[in-house]
């Protein structure tokens, strides 16, 4: 049996939300899985197609935005 | 605006599958206003190749480029010699441009990766309806500002026919009567007189085609400019 597939996640999360849960969720040494590659932005609402497929082009298996 | 839309995907990877070194080219005119074919498309179908090509394990190199236009040499004639290193281009132009950019690349293979669909108008963020068919003998200023040899399906011009219900044409109830249009447009105007006149059949000479337009005082002035400058030579 080789290695499971460990899939690479990058997350797009807003900072007045999802990026401030994650870091609470920090601060409450709760662990979420280190396959998962956050990416702050300022507001979810500048994602755009283009960050998501630049994302896969450059090796992410999954892509997930929370805001 | 001319308006088109973006070819499926898989059929623009079968169009480029044989080449190595592909150029997607963008115009920033047109069809970048419509989101088919501008900048941020080129980059959106680069990144789709790049990753279709990344799971069928092929290695191409794409060259994303944006001109302002493909209908006009002038923009076109920056970017022949970078074009000149790549085994083909596609072309997210509209036909037009597709065909100027493949005349001055010749014999280099210019792929269209646009449908070009109509001549037309913005409705709202992401909608476009035709207005125009270029029939070269503009009746607009008779019917009140819209056109019905372009917004009726049957093209009359002693409308509106018995297929009018409730101001929507029998074609689809998401499509308005031009007709009706017509109507209401001119009683606003105060001019439902011009209904009374019968039009007679429209001569569709003037839509001929392959179309062709000449400035001749442009064209003399240019002529005359040259002769000056030789003449100085």
């Amino acid at each position: 049996m080789g290695e499971a597939f460990e899939p690479k996640v990058v997350a797009f999360c807003c900072h007045y939300c999802a990026y401030s849960a994650a870091d609470l969720a920090g601060s409450m040494r709760m662990e979420y899985s280190p396959n998962v590659r956050v990416v702050k932005l300022m507001c979810t609402g500048k994602v755009d197609t283009i960050h998501l497929l630049k994302a896969i082009e450059d090796g992410a298996d999954a892509v997930f935005v929370a805001g | 605006m001319i308006v088109g839309e973006r070819k499926p995907l898989n059929e623009i990877k079968e169009k480029v599958k044989d080449y190595k070194k592909l150029l997607i080219l963008g115009c920033g005119t047109c069809v970048a206003v419509c989101m088919a074919g501008g900048e941020k498309e080129v980059e959106l179908l680069a990144s789709q190749l790049r990753i279709a090509n990344g799971l069928d394990k092929k290695e191409v190199e794409i060259k994303e480029a944006t001109i302002q236009r493909q209908c006009d040499k002038e923009y076109i004639e920056p970017i022949v010699e970078l074009a000149k290193k790549y085994d083909a281009v596609l072309s997210l132009a509209c036909g037009a441009g597709v065909q100027l950019v493949a005349d001055m690349l010749e014999p280099m293979p210019v792929i269209p990766g646009l449908n070009t669909r109509f001549i037309g108008i913005a409705e709202e963020e992401g909608k476009w309806s035709e207005r125009c068919r270029a029939c070269g003998n503009c009746v607009l200023g008779e019917y009140g500002g819209i056109c019905p040899i372009t917004r009726c399906p049957k093209s009359i011009l002693n409308g509106p026919c018995g297929g009018s219900q409730g101001g929507k044409c029998e074609t689809s109830k998401e499509r308005d009567c031009a007709w009706a249009l017509i109507y209401n447009r001119l009683a606003k105007q105060g001019k439902l007189e011009n209904l009374y006149k019968v039009a007679p059949p429209k001569d569709f000479r003037t839509q001929d085609f392959p179309a062709r337009q000449v400035n001749e005082n442009y064209v003399k002035a240019t002529k005359t400019e040259e002769k000056e400058a030789t003449a100085k030579k």
